[in-house]
């Protein structure tokens, strides 16, 4: 296993950038998530690492070696893809031991570990099957035995349960996760999936529009997000954003009202006091809410979504983002109209260029 | 019968008229045809004039034999050409790729009379570009239409001329179909190009090659344009006489339609079964 580091790394198609200039060093032994909104360049960057793509400028170690001019085969890296990309006329056992065979690799030693692999990802009773007798779930257990059959520096995997219905992504998420525990792998992962970043990572990396917006742990990036753009990614359902005024400050807090709510203010814990009259924009996740309070607004709630130990109450349904809060209890509160206040602390603020006020 | 399928029926009979009386009435008469013997009227019920007299005819034996010789060089050949052509047409390197695609395609769309001059011509003994440029570079000129060996080729150059592009379009097309990133992930595992060809193209390009081998099989049974065109009817001496030509000459030239019935019948069945033992051969046997 290995470390990657990633410096000053470019890629231009022509006169477009996709990535403009990532720094990041994954540990070895890290899961690593890429996370981002498609065109993001989370696939670019990964493919770079691969040797797929080209670098245009900077440079990627992977250990103590610089990679920009050495060959995909030659990087120690496998890659899992969102299509699979299994021989289709192979067997599974074919599949995963074809790269090996080419290689002239010891036959012996290859069938130990197509066996090995087979026995971590329960694929034993398939070995004989070809792709097209496969299911979904299998076909990505295949591939990802594939990769591990090489025993690869870095395992990438590009959207990997992109093609699969969302049981069998769950499955395959926790599989993922415990294939990490017991292989002790660098593991970087790309998906758009934010679900899939915060389950899996030791650390996420929040791309938008080829710039390293964030990188941190899950629930850092959760509750300390850098700016409203990793806000509004991370999390699910949605944070809520209001825009507000600066009033006072006191005792640690800042005060905001919030625009076209009435007399709501929202409650901010702050290092420093705002020119009062600044206009801010305030991010609430939705189980930052409470019912009632002194300082809040009133509420229409249009949908109700009951999940069992949680609900989420949808207010403001006709506009781009509704309002949601989550509630504990299993009350029916459709149609209900509701007064909700900020919990006190609870709410972010971020200012006109969307970065994060701390 | 329901009166919607009645409509539908109806609706359908101008076109299963013609088919009938042009396409399935000719089939079925000419099976019949094939028992009588028709060099003279009246016709009359005797298939050792057709029949058994395939089984003896030196004629049709040169012209089968000619069939089989240029099946078995041209047809390999010319889908070996076809596709090392098409791999190059889907080169990533290449330019103006529509325009070299609708070259190679073009001879297809060529007329037969027009293409046959112009090899005719190239060909040409004397003055073709042909042997002047084997003069050139210190060959002896050969004698294109004279030599039974050298009119064969001739032949089997000129189909393959024709056919290659056609098939290469077809090979592009079942290579277009296998997913890139098959090969990113065999490139990942330090497989070389030429590995990826032999055991991840070639493999999934099966039912495609087979399918042109099929095609071509057929073609060539059914071989007449350039024999006729090219090489003067079949010459020198019936060297490039084949069945397709054959069949021809007994039908339309001696107006012996129960014979020709017979051949065309022979000449079916044989591709039928040369056919059968190509995609045995290339069967998926996983």
């Amino acid at each position: 296993m290995a470390s990657v580091s990633i410096n000053q790394v470019t890629k231009q198609f022509g006169a477009v950038s996709v990535i403009r200039g990532a720094n990041l060093h994954v540990e070895d032994g890290e899961l690593v998530v890429f996370v981002g909104p498609s065109g993001c360049g989370k696939s670019t960057l990964l493919r770079m690492i691969a040797g797929l793509e080209d670098i245009s400028s900077g440079d990627i170690h992977i250990g103590d070696t610089m990679v920009n001019d050495i060959e995909p085969g030659d990087r120690g890296v496998a890659m899992v893809f969102q299509s699979y990309a299994l021989y289709p006329h192979m067997s599974v056992q074919q599949n995963m031991s074809f790269g090996l065979r080419m290689n002239g690799n010891e036959k012996a030693d290859t069938e130990r570990r197509v066996q090995t692999a087979a026995k971590v990802l329960q694929l034993k009773p398939l070995l004989a099957r070809l792709p097209k007798q496969l299911s979904g779930g299998q076909r990505q257990r295949v591939a990802i035995g594939r990769a591990i059959v090489r025993e690869p520096q870095v395992f990438l995997f590009d959207e990997p349960l992109s093609n699969l219905d969302a049981e069998l992504r769950v499955q395959m998420r926790v599989e993922i996760a415990r294939l990490h525990k017991e292989l002790q792998a660098t593991m970087i992962y790309v998906t758009h999936d934010q679900t899939e970043a915060m389950t899996l990572a030791d650390r996420i990396v929040v791309l938008r529009d080829g710039l390293i917006e964030q990188v941190g742990s899950p629930l850092e990036l959760y509750h300390n997000p850098a700016n409203a753009f990793v806000a509004g990614f991370i999390g699910s359902p949605r944070i809520n954003f209001f825009t507000g005024v600066a009033t006072e400050y006191a005792e640690g807090h800042q005060l905001v009202q919030l625009s076209g709510r009435g007399s709501a203010v929202a409650k901010v814990a702050t290092t420093e006091a705002l020119p009062s009259g600044t206009l801010i924009k305030v991010g609430v996740r939705p189980e930052h809410f409470e019912i009632g309070g002194a300082c809040g607004f009133p509420i229409k709630v249009d949908v109700v979504e009951q999940l069992g130990s949680v609900s989420y109450l949808y207010a403001d349904t006709t506009s781009e983002y509704p309002l949601i809060v989550a509630r504990q209890d299993d009350g029916d509160h459709r149609s209900d109209e509701l007064t909700i206040s900020i919990r006190a602390g609870k709410a972010l603020l971020f200012g006109a260029d969307g970065n994060r006020l701390r | 019968m329901r009166r919607r399928n009645l409509t539908a029926y109806g609706f359908l009979s101008p076109y299963l008229l013609i088919f009938a009386a042009f396409w399935l009435w000719p089939i079925i008469y000419s099976f019949y045809l094939s028992f009588l013997s028709t060099r003279r009227a009246p016709w009359t019920f005797n298939p050792s004039m057709t029949w058994l007299r395939i089984t003896q005819d030196t004629a049709f034996y040169n012209a089968l034999w000619n069939t089989l010789k240029i099946l078995a060089i041209q047809v390999p050949a010319m889908v070996f050409l076809a596709t090392v052509l098409a791999v190059l047409l889907n080169s990533q390197l290449l330019r103006a790729r529509g325009l070299i695609r609708f070259a190679f395609f073009a001879p297809v769309v060529i007329g037969e009379a027009a293409y046959a001059a112009v090899f005719r011509l190239m060909f040409n003994t004397d003055f073709g570009i042909v042997n002047k440029t084997l003069q050139a570079i210190g060959l002896s000129k050969v004698d294109w239409f004279a030599n039974p060996s050298a009119a064969m080729s001739l032949i089997i150059m000129a189909v393959t001329w024709r056919w290659v592009g056609y098939n290469a379009i077809i090979i592009l097309s079942g290579l277009q179909s296998i997913q890139t990133d098959v090969y990113e992930a065999a490139t990942l595992e330090r497989v070389s190009p030429r590995q990826q060809f032999f055991h991840i193209t070639l493999p999934l390009l099966r039912p495609v090659l087979v399918f042109c081998f099929v095609l071509s099989v057929i073609g060539s049974m059914q071989l007449f344009a350039e024999p006729y065109l090219i090489t003067n009817m079949g010459g020198p001496g019936g060297a490039t006489e084949t069945l397709g030509l054959f069949l021809y000459r007994q039908g339309f030239l001696n107006l012996n339609f129960g014979y020709a019935s017979a051949i065309a019948y022979t000449i079916a069945a044989l591709a039928v079964a040369i056919s059968a033992l190509n995609m045995w051969i290339g069967r998926d046997r996983t």
